[in-house]
């Protein structure tokens, strides 16, 4: 089933042959040594550099990378705070940005084997990022099902260390660095994401990046806090319909 | 701690620990459910639409609607240089992803040093 395609895509849809646990853990390593590591870094090194031009102190933005682990959220947090938001309407703001986790982990850790879902999940999810998540949908169905997980922990887990250093060195640098550089480390986030788009094999997965991306900062525009979810459920319900209803061949069963 | 700031350090400490205890919650809930999902179910493959079109969502809001610094570039600048990333990106047969962030982000960093405000 791997082999469809190849054509058109040699390297991507190369199966991995891990033999072991400890080779799929060393195998997400790996994958995570180059692209995702950068755009990791490079977004933690931003927001060290912003917390600090906002006068926030080490310990505060540390603390942040580490135990929240997501940059989009962290950014809603220091740009409520700037904006004097109340401590109830930043939880509240910042938690709504979380919700993605949600399909993020119901869509990759099914994707486990049996065995593997509910061992340290709890632990295993804080690593759960949109680099390793949009990696992850990309390489496991080129992984067998038993050593998905080693892989996972071991991608996320090398990310999720970057995160208190990138920070700090960020906090360091700010003032040195000249607003040009700032400007490309915050970019190369989002134009990760861009690209990892672009390797999305089917149909109807194109379709819903498609309408979630135009439905995003349209609704954006009009409630910030729950446009997020609102363009998912919208843009992705219709894509999925239209695939359903239009693209698919009737299903057989 | 500085005038930009209108709480004070426990309000702010409370604020960071909200976040991260209402972070960490929306990715237990999906650890909590995930044993009830078959990942070869419908429901699956409409969670994952709705995903993509959520991750999609959030990745065009960053770029057309940024916060802060990336705001005082030009919207056309910030297009044009997702454009021809993604050029850069799909111009082969291979995986050109490092190549790619690399031509995009050497493009902004150009536009700026010299066209910048």
């Amino acid at each position: 089933m791997d082999t469809q395609k190849t054509t058109s895509h040699p390297s991507p849809l190369t199966p991995h042959s891990y033999s072991s646990q400890q080779e799929a853990f060393w195998g997400g390593v790996k994958e995570a040594i180059g692209a995702p590591a950068i755009v990791l870094f490079a977004g933690m090194i931003g927001f060290g550099a912003m917390g600090r031009t906002n006068g926030l102190d080490l310990w505060f933005t540390g603390f942040c990378s580490t135990f929240m682990f997501a940059l989009p959220g962290q950014i809603v947090l220091l740009d409520m705070i700037i904006t004097h938001s109340s401590t109830l309407a930043i939880a509240v703001a910042v938690s709504l940005s979380s919700a993605r986790f949600v399909t993020m982990t119901l869509t990759l850790f099914p994707q486990f084997s049996e065995r593997d879902k509910s061992k340290g999940a709890f632990a295993a999810v804080h690593l759960l990022a949109m680099t390793a998540w949009a990696v992850s949908m990309r390489e496991f169905p080129m992984i067998g099902s038993q050593y998905r997980r080693s892989y996972f922990v071991g991608l996320g887990l090398f990310c999720w260390l970057l995160a208190l250093p990138g920070t700090a060195l960020g906090y360091f640098l700010a003032g040195t660095v000249s607003k040009t550089i700032t400007i490309g480390l915050i970019f190369i986030n989002p134009l990760f994401f861009v690209l990892t788009f672009t390797e999305i094999k089917t149909n109807w997965s194109r379709l819903a990046v498609v309408a979630g991306a135009i439905l995003g900062p349209i609704l954006y525009t009009l409630d910030p806090d729950s446009s997020l979810i609102l363009s998912g459920l919208l843009g992705g319900s219709a894509a999925y319909w239209i695939d359903r209803l239009f693209i698919r061949k009737p299903i057989k069963k | 701690m500085n005038p930009n700031i209108a709480l004070d350090t426990t309000q702010l400490w409370i604020a960071l620990i909200s976040a991260c205890v209402g972070t960490y919650f929306c990715r237990s809930v999906g650890v909590f459910l995930s044993g009830r999902v078959d990942q070869n179910s419908e429901f699956f493959l409409w969670l994952t639409s709705v995903t993509y079109a959520m991750v999609a969502a959030m990745t065009a809001r960053m770029i057309i609607l940024p916060v802060g610094l990336l705001s005082t570039v030009p919207l056309y600048v910030r297009l044009a240089v997702c454009a021809v990333t993604i050029a850069v990106m799909v111009s082969g047969s291979k995986r050109r992803l490092g190549p790619a962030l690399l031509v995009g982000i050497f493009c902004l960093v150009f536009y700026e040093s010299y066209f910048g405000v």
